[in-house]
């Protein structure tokens, strides 16, 4: 199938205006599939983590939302351990008018506002509820571990 | 280089017009005034040394005692205007009206501060001392009913009670000391009247640049009107020449990066860039006639006018900032950090380039329709048909139709449920015919797709395969 005017649209602007703290980058052999970082916000237990992320647009993307999950570890209850993510916008409130610089803007606000209340990752969110102190701290040497550059 | 002469270098050079010359700041004539004031300062004994050392005590003090000290123990005051505040606006302030000011005690006679110098504190009790007989007047602060008599010495505040008249703090016990200074006043006024010249010169080029641009825009009109056969071909070159403008964003970062406004360098650069392109596409041979020439010469020539009134506010925004280092250079008062709370300099960048900007796009640009202002927000190409929602939003009916069979019943900007009963009522007439007006070759395209696409979802992917066979 080829690319839609609206996928070289958006790839085109991501690399033109690159929003700070995130980048997506298509495979020069299947542009439908996009290398992603994800900068970890400032006064999050992820700040100065760099988190690694793929997305892929299906057939008949924007009438379906991208999948996307992150490749890097990361302690989250709304992310589990293999990197899914629960998000209402990727899921039952995708819009069409949506892109992928605002779903990674959306993913970027999670890492910085976490939901326990709305768990993926079970033990993660329990954690959270039980000793938010300790889980963030968990967090914090998770992102240390795993996601410095 | 000395900046005198760099400043002079470029007015000469860079094709100013003359009365643009004229009303620059004269940088010479300050300067001037500024040695003046330096030799009126040394003739009663403070020399920059002098001075500086003073001020940096004062400084140290401020920095070691609570803000809320109300500094009533400095010794020394350089008022710019002591009936001014910044809070007024423009037209009811006054004049400058700067005083250096110390404070004596009244009975030792000494200069109110203790970590005065040795040397300092002498020279500056000769002063004092030296106030009753010829030089240096004594300042008799005016209380609040009368302006009191100049050459009374007798402190008449109450004890304990810090009075702020004009600016100038009452310190009981303490005689206000005014060294008389005339250069400076001089020096204030002549830089505030060229900063109103300045002002004045860019009201007048704005007027002159919006009148341009009024009549240009309306050639641009002319030759771009869709219903005149013979720029059939030309719309799409005037079309492509606006949208390298706008990418070019020349005077304004329009990306997450590059939000602010640019500087005449910047600016200059991407102007290049765009003109550069342009030629690069051949743009201009696809103009035939001369109309079409002449009209892209004066959008070029309001641009290069736009980029001049850029530097030349800015060379004399960097002449003002050095005309005031070297005035606290030579005489310590420490100016710098002051004068621009009070005076406001006429910010060519911030206010006429944006003016002509955006006379610019909503009188030239606006002529000639752009892409992007008529793409649907999910495919991203023309909004070709386009049907209006009940909410208001507009879409193709290509990507309509796809998510009434997906089932998708929201809007996708509002998420209102406008959708799901959208039907042939909702086809927007007027703009189809707008869009088919200006961009006939797109919505062709368009259409061919759209017929496609039907097929394809009455008879199957085949489709798409018979008709290339075809």
């Amino acid at each position: 199938m080829s690319l839609s005017k609206r996928i070289i649209k958006e790839t085109q602007r991501l690399a033109e205006d690159a929003v700070p703290g995130i980048s997506a980058v298509p495979h020069d052999d299947n542009l439908r599939y996009f290398d992603v970082t994800i900068d970890g916000p400032s006064q999050s237990p992820y700040e100065g983590g760099v988190f690694k992320a793929e997305l892929f647009l299906p057939d008949d993307y924007p009438m379906t939302p991208p999948k996307i999950r992150f490749l890097t570890r990361i302690y989250h209850p709304n992310i589990d351990r293999l990197g899914r993510i629960c998000l209402d916008v990727l899921k039952s409130n995708w819009s069409p008018a949506l892109q992928i610089r605002t779903i990674l803007l959306s993913i970027q606000a999670l890492l910085g506002a976490p939901n326990p209340d709305d768990p993926l990752a079970n033990d993660v969110a329990q954690a959270w509820k039980q000793d938010e102190q300790a889980a963030i701290q968990t967090a914090r040497e998770w992102t240390e571990k795993h996601a410095k550059p | 280089m000395k900046f005198g002469h760099v400043f002079k270098e470029t007015l000469r050079n860079e094709g100013f017009p003359s009365d643009w010359v004229n009303s620059a700041i004269s940088y010479s004539q300050l300067k001037k005034c500024i040695n003046r004031l330096a030799s009126e300062l040394a003739q009663v004994g403070l020399d920059p040394a002098t001075l500086g050392t003073l001020l940096k005590q004062v400084e140290d003090y401020n920095a070691s005692t609570q803000k809320d000290d109300d500094d009533r123990d400095r010794p020394f005051e350089y008022i710019l205007s002591g009936d001014d505040s910044p809070s007024l606006p423009k037209e009811q302030r006054k004049p400058f009206h700067p005083k250096l000011l110390f404070y004596v005690d009244e009975k030792t006679g000494e200069v109110h501060s203790a970590k005065l110098a040795e040397d300092t504190r002498s020279k500056l009790q000769m002063l004092a001392v030296a106030t009753g007989v010829s030089q240096l007047r004594v300042f008799e602060e005016p209380d609040n009913h009368s302006m009191g008599s100049e050459e009374s010495t007798e402190t008449r505040s109450p004890p304990n009670e810090l009075n702020t008249v004009n600016g100038i703090r009452k310190r009981p016990g303490f005689r206000t000391v005014e060294i008389p200074l005339t250069s400076d006043t001089e020096f204030f006024a002549t830089l505030t009247n060229q900063l109103s010249g300045l002002e004045a010169l860019q009201e007048k080029e704005e007027k002159r640049m919006h009148a341009q641009i009024e009549e240009l825009g309306k050639q641009v009109a002319h030759l771009t009107d869709p219903e005149r056969r013979n720029n059939k071909k030309l719309v799409p070159v005037w079309r492509q020449i606006f949208q390298i403008y706008v990418e070019s964003s020349i005077f304004f970062g329009t990306t997450e990066r590059d939000h602010e406004a640019h500087d005449a360098d910047k600016a200059g650069e991407r102007f290049l860039e765009f003109s550069d392109k342009i030629a690069k596409e051949g743009l201009v041979d696809k103009f035939k006639k001369a109309e079409n020439v002449n009209a892209l010469n004066a959008f070029m020539h309001i641009n290069r006018e736009i980029l001049q009134g850029l530097r030349f506010g800015e060379i004399n925004h960097v002449a003002m900032l050095k005309i005031l280092k070297k005035f606290d250079k030579q005489t310590a008062l420490g100016v710098k950090s002051t004068v621009p709370t009070y005076i406001v300099f006429p910010e060519f960048s911030s206010h006429l380039a944006k003016a002509v900007c955006a006379s610019v796009s909503s009188q030239i640009i606006t002529h000639v329709p752009l892409l992007d202002d008529y793409s649907c927000p999910m495919c991203m190409e023309l909004k070709w048909r386009p049907v209006r929602l009940r909410c208001g939003h507009v879409f193709c009916i290509r990507c309509l139709i796809v998510m009434q069979t997906n089932k998708q019943h929201r809007c996708p900007l509002c998420r209102e449920l406008t959708v799901v009963d959208a039907n042939a009522g909702n086809l927007d007439l007027e703009l189809a015919e707008f869009l088919k007006r200006w961009f006939p070759d797109e919505v062709k395209a368009k259409q061919k797709y759209n017929e496609l696409m039907a097929g394809v979802d009455q008879y199957g992917e085949v489709y798409k395969e018979k008709c290339s066979v075809m």
